[in-house]
């Protein structure tokens, strides 16, 4: 029961949060990559930069070590493309599913491209391409 | 992030979990493949049976020794990257929505439940503009940057969460590489975007 129980609630602390910061804004989202607005950039790098603080903290105190996320062929490419496709609908994976939690049900059409767009993939993967794309959860 | 690294002990990523929906659907139910030693197999049912009979972070923070085994590290089996690691739970399907239908709730919480109203639209004078009165065009940039954000986020193994925010805070390689990509990307599309606007 354990695992579900925060799987579910770290969910919704994501979704909350990125939806209270303005993540879920195609306005604000394009104000930040445009750099007319600052703030959700220095969100994030606020963000990054006190977890990279605290994974010191924590390989230091419990010994962990993380698996490492190497350069792989679709690094770049697959980075480029998501990137293009952030701008034009405004969202990355999650935002998609908090726009529909707040009621902006077009958000519905981001998604379904989302699984569609990652179901191509995957087949086109398998018919092409002999590495791997590593997952970021792996470890 | 941290909060779900303690409870959790993986990293949070999010397009990872659209990919795990998109492989069972496509590939059924699969048992993973035990690319293990006999020692690491050991290691692995132990570590089950303690999960299901005691508290699962405590007994195995405390039993120790092998740091190559350790239960911080989730999947750490080198044999493995890949299949489904044997040393933490694997994750299910139902996990996954969990997750992701967590997203949607946290959304609705901010957004104010008591006030909370649906509509079919993207709340934004910015993309309203983009795509004028065209309900056809605004629907087609959302599914297009859809499908780009799909392919692209499982082409290069992560999304922001996973590559950019887990990954450039412990300054891997692959994520640094992702994430200064998808902003670039980001940041010339939107300029492009802005000059159409």
């Amino acid at each position: 029961m354990k695992i579900p129980f925060f799987t579910a609630l770290t969910g919704a602390l994501l979704g909350f949060s990125l939806s209270k910061i303005g993540f879920s804004s195609w306005d604000q989202v394009h104000s930040m990559f445009v750099f007319a607005d600052f703030r959700l950039l220095a969100t994030f790098i606020f963000a990054a930069v006190i977890l990279l603080v605290s994974w010191k903290l924590i390989a230091r105190t419990t010994g962990a070590r993380w698996t490492p996320r190497k350069v792989h062929p679709g690094t770049v490419g697959g980075g480029v493309m998501f990137g293009v496709g952030w701008a034009v609908s405004g969202a990355c994976p999650s935002i998609a599913l908090v726009q529909l939690g707040e009621g902006q049900l077009a958000a519905v059409l981001t998604l379904g491209g989302m699984f569609l767009g990652n179901w191509l993939y995957s087949v086109l993967h398998e018919r092409l391409f002999r590495w791997s794309a590593q997952g970021c959860s792996d470890d | 992030m941290l909060f779900h690294w303690f409870s959790l002990h993986r990293m949070m990523a999010v397009s990872g979990r659209l990919s795990a929906l998109i492989d069972r659907l496509r590939h059924g139910k699969v048992e993973p493949a035990p690319a293990l030693s006999e020692e690491e197999l050991l290691a692995a049912i132990q570590e089950v049976t303690a999960a299901e009979f005691s508290d699962f972070e405590k007994e195995t923070a405390d039993a120790v020794p092998d740091p190559g085994a350790s239960s911080n590290v989730p999947g750490a089996s080198s044999a493995s990257r890949d299949e489904a690691p044997l040393l933490a739970p694997t994750r299910t399907t139902g996990e996954h929505l969990l997750f992701l239908l967590g997203l949607v709730l946290g959304g609705a919480l901010a957004a104010g439940l008591g006030s909370w109203h649906g509509e079919f639209a993207i709340r934004s004078e910015q993309f309203s503009k983009l795509s004028g009165e065209s309900g056809l065009l605004s629907s087609g940039l959302l599914l297009f940057g859809g499908i780009c954000v799909g392919f692209g986020t499982r082409m290069a193994g992560g999304c922001t969460s996973g590559h950019g925010l887990c990954g450039t805070s412990r300054l891997q390689p692959g994520s640094l590489l992702a994430t200064a990509s998808f902003f670039g990307a980001g940041i010339a599309t939107s300029f492009a975007l802005g000059a159409l606007l």
